[in-house]
């Protein structure tokens, strides 16, 4: 069911996102719509009465969407009693500093040191996942005999077992393997976790790739690890763009594999386990709180204003797709 | 230059090859494929496809977590999870979150993708500003509305000020529940939306100009036009929502940690809960094969009762 999607989604994405030069289409639909139906005066009054109810609606959504980040922002920089007395506003009068500095050099959640570990592993994560996926991606792609289907099968059943389940035998063989509560362990874990999707784009995308490119390789005489690394993977470029965002984000925001993979025991704490760590206990101390949220989100929010265009169309792939 | 030195004697060696296609030739012939497959499958079975079926010998024993020994105690297992009231409230709690959760996160996904399709900046900024919670972490997501959600929160103090007494979000045991679905709903329709999006950006434009020639409103356009065309993306979002939503945790952790008195327990909080708060990962496991049988029974179903309503496209 999944499949009639397939083609028409990623494409449209991109279109949704980039928004060209539709207009002419718009507009040929308004001559067309107008010219049977003489009236226009009474057309357009209730055209222009629905464009007032639906941009009424789509900005009370918006303040809806906005304001609890807005709040969020400005209360990291207010004492207590102030963001309880006047949520909404901020003066030079209760504007402060401290509350920021303190969340920064916390005992509790060391920022700078949370952010450097779950960027390592995000990065590493990614490293080994594409390391991993994309040749046998590409042995999946070119193979025609009942193996190869079944090992794309074997791969994708992985997008229906849910995460949870796998967990608490996860933990059995990690701690068999002696890798509990270790960063080779998480890495492992995760790494696996990104799998599924990552092998069955790959897949998609190397299907599209005209065989002739490894016959010509083949031909130079470069075997075919070779030629895939040398001659296919620099053009999956734009499927491994997408990946990358779709685990960046996943791996960022993850909560329940390093908290019990990792465990409190091991002492390293992701941005998601530092958070619970000094927000989870402390709900109501708002001057913790929100300048620890702030610091928390920063970095998530400042990848999706960058990367905005090829996050929202990866998702769309890599959702469709799954 | 390398390469083409050793262009003839592979060339040579694969002819002689073909003449005797003995055992070693076909392995030397498969061996790059399972050199390049090989260290994907032995992780994926390691960390996924073992793991899978531990769980159903997990879900047998008393397993602790800690030690590598267990006792295996046949179902019992099963028949505490059946008989123990905190799991079936749970249970019924994750149902009425997926439930309502789907309805709510499909619904106003569908509605603000319908509204905001066409083309310009103002619908641009739209589908950012609907779209950016999905990317923060729900575990972070929880942490934002319990603060503004709080008995001396941002809301009550807002509503204070148009002369409304505080409101209970998350002491009380109605609107705790009510408030996780909305927070979810908050956070997620905005995923709904954009596959929404791209669907109705798939709808040929010839179609809507042949029903505006037959004198359809935008309204009826949008039922016998659009919804009939983007069936497919419905099922997605409709199987996607229901299944996420039964694994539902880390919003409740941070919202309301289950409270008020375990009212907003999800099954996934329970699990986690038995598995390692009581060290009791057997009786986890146990749950989590009821789950993962609930979550494909489900997930297949759903599908198979959009199939009617896809097909009718297909005529």
């Amino acid at each position: 069911m999944t499949t009639t999607t397939q083609t028409s989604v990623n494409p449209a994405a991109e279109v949704l996102l980039t928004d060209p030069d539709e207009l002419g289409a718009k507009r040929r639909f308004r001559l067309r719509r107008r010219s049977p139906r003489p009236p226009a005066g009474t057309k357009i009054r209730t055209s222009l009465v629905g464009a007032i109810v639906k941009w009424v609606l789509l900005g009370a959504g918006a303040i809806v969407m906005l304001v609890p980040f807005y709040i969020m922002v400005i209360s990291a920089f207010k004492p207590q009693e102030a963001i309880i007395r006047d949520p909404l506003m901020i003066s030079p009068a209760t504007f402060t500093l401290e509350y920021l500095g303190d969340a920064i050099t916390s005992e509790k959640f060391n920022v700078i040191g949370a952010y450097g570990i779950t960027l390592l592993f995000v990065a590493l994560v990614n490293l080994f996942g594409i390391a991993l996926s994309a040749p046998v991606a590409y042995v999946i792609a070119r193979g025609r005999s009942k193996w190869h289907l079944g090992l794309l099968l074997l791969f994708v059943s992985g997008l229906f077992i849910p995460g949870q389940v796998t967990l608490i035998p996860v933990v059995f063989i990690l701690r068999l393997l002696g890798l509990i509560n270790t960063i080779p362990g998480f890495i492992l874990f995760e790494t696996a976790a990104t799998l599924p999707v990552t092998i069955f784009l790959f897949a998609a995308y190397l299907r599209t790739v005209p065989r002739d490119i490894d016959e010509a390789a083949a031909l130079d005489g470069a075997g075919r690890i070779r030629a895939f690394w040398s001659c296919i993977f620099p053009i999956m470029k734009p499927v491994v763009a997408t990946i990358v965002v779709l685990n960046s984000i996943s791996v960022w925001n993850d909560f329940v594999s390093p908290q019990i993979i990792l465990g409190p025991s091991s002492g390293i704490y992701t941005v998601t386990t530092g958070v619970y760590a000094a927000v989870g206990e402390f709900s109501t101390d708002y001057t913790t709180v929100f300048p620890t949220l702030l610091l928390a989100i920063t970095p998530a929010v400042v990848f999706f204003i960058v990367m905005q265009r090829h996050i929202i169309g990866g998702l769309v792939a890599g959702a469709t797709k799954g | 230059m390398a390469d083409t030195v050793t262009t003839a004697p592979r060339a040579l060696r694969t002819t002689i090859e073909r003449r005797r296609p003995g055992a070693l030739a076909v392995w030397r012939g498969r061996l790059p494929g399972l050199i390049m497959g090989g260290p994907a499958v032995l992780v994926f079975l390691a960390m996924f496809i073992i793991p899978m079926f531990l769980a159903f010998v997990l879900s047998f024993t008393d397993w602790n977590g800690y030690s590598l020994n267990f006792n295996f105690l046949g179902f019992e297992n099963y028949e505490h999870a059946f008989r123990n009231p905190r799991t079936v409230d749970a249970a019924i709690f994750t149902a009425v979150v997926a439930f309502f959760g789907t309805i709510l996160c499909n619904g106003v996904g569908l509605a603000t993708a319908a509204l905001i399709s066409g083309p310009g900046r103002a619908n641009t900024v739209m589908r950012t500003v609907f779209f950016y919670p999905y990317i923060i972490s729900s575990l972070i997501i929880g942490f934002i509305w319990s603060a503004m959600l709080a008995p001396e929160g941002v809301v009550n103090s807002l509503l204070g000020g148009v002369g409304i007494p505080p409101l209970p979000f998350l002491t009380d045991v109605t609107f705790a529940k009510a408030s996780i679905i909305l927070t979810i709903v908050w956070s997620h329709f905005g995923f709904n939306m954009i596959l929404f999006l791209a669907g109705i950006k798939s709808v040929p434009v010839e179609y809507y100009e042949a029903a505006t020639v037959d004198g359809a409103t935008r309204w009826q356009q949008f039922r016998n036009v659009t919804l009939p065309l983007i069936a497919p993306v419905v099922t997605v979002n409709l199987v996607l929502t229901l299944v996420g939503l039964l694994k539902v945790y880390d919003v409740v952790l941070a919202l309301t940690n289950g409270g008020p008195a375990g009212s907003t327990q999800t099954i996934v909080f329970q699990i986690l809960n038995d598995s390692f708060a009581n060290a009791d990962l057997g009786f986890g496991a146990a749950q989590s094969v009821i789950l993962l049988i609930v979550t494909a029974v489900l997930g297949l179903g759903v599908t198979l009762a959009r199939r009617g309503s896809e097909k009718k496209v297909a005529d």
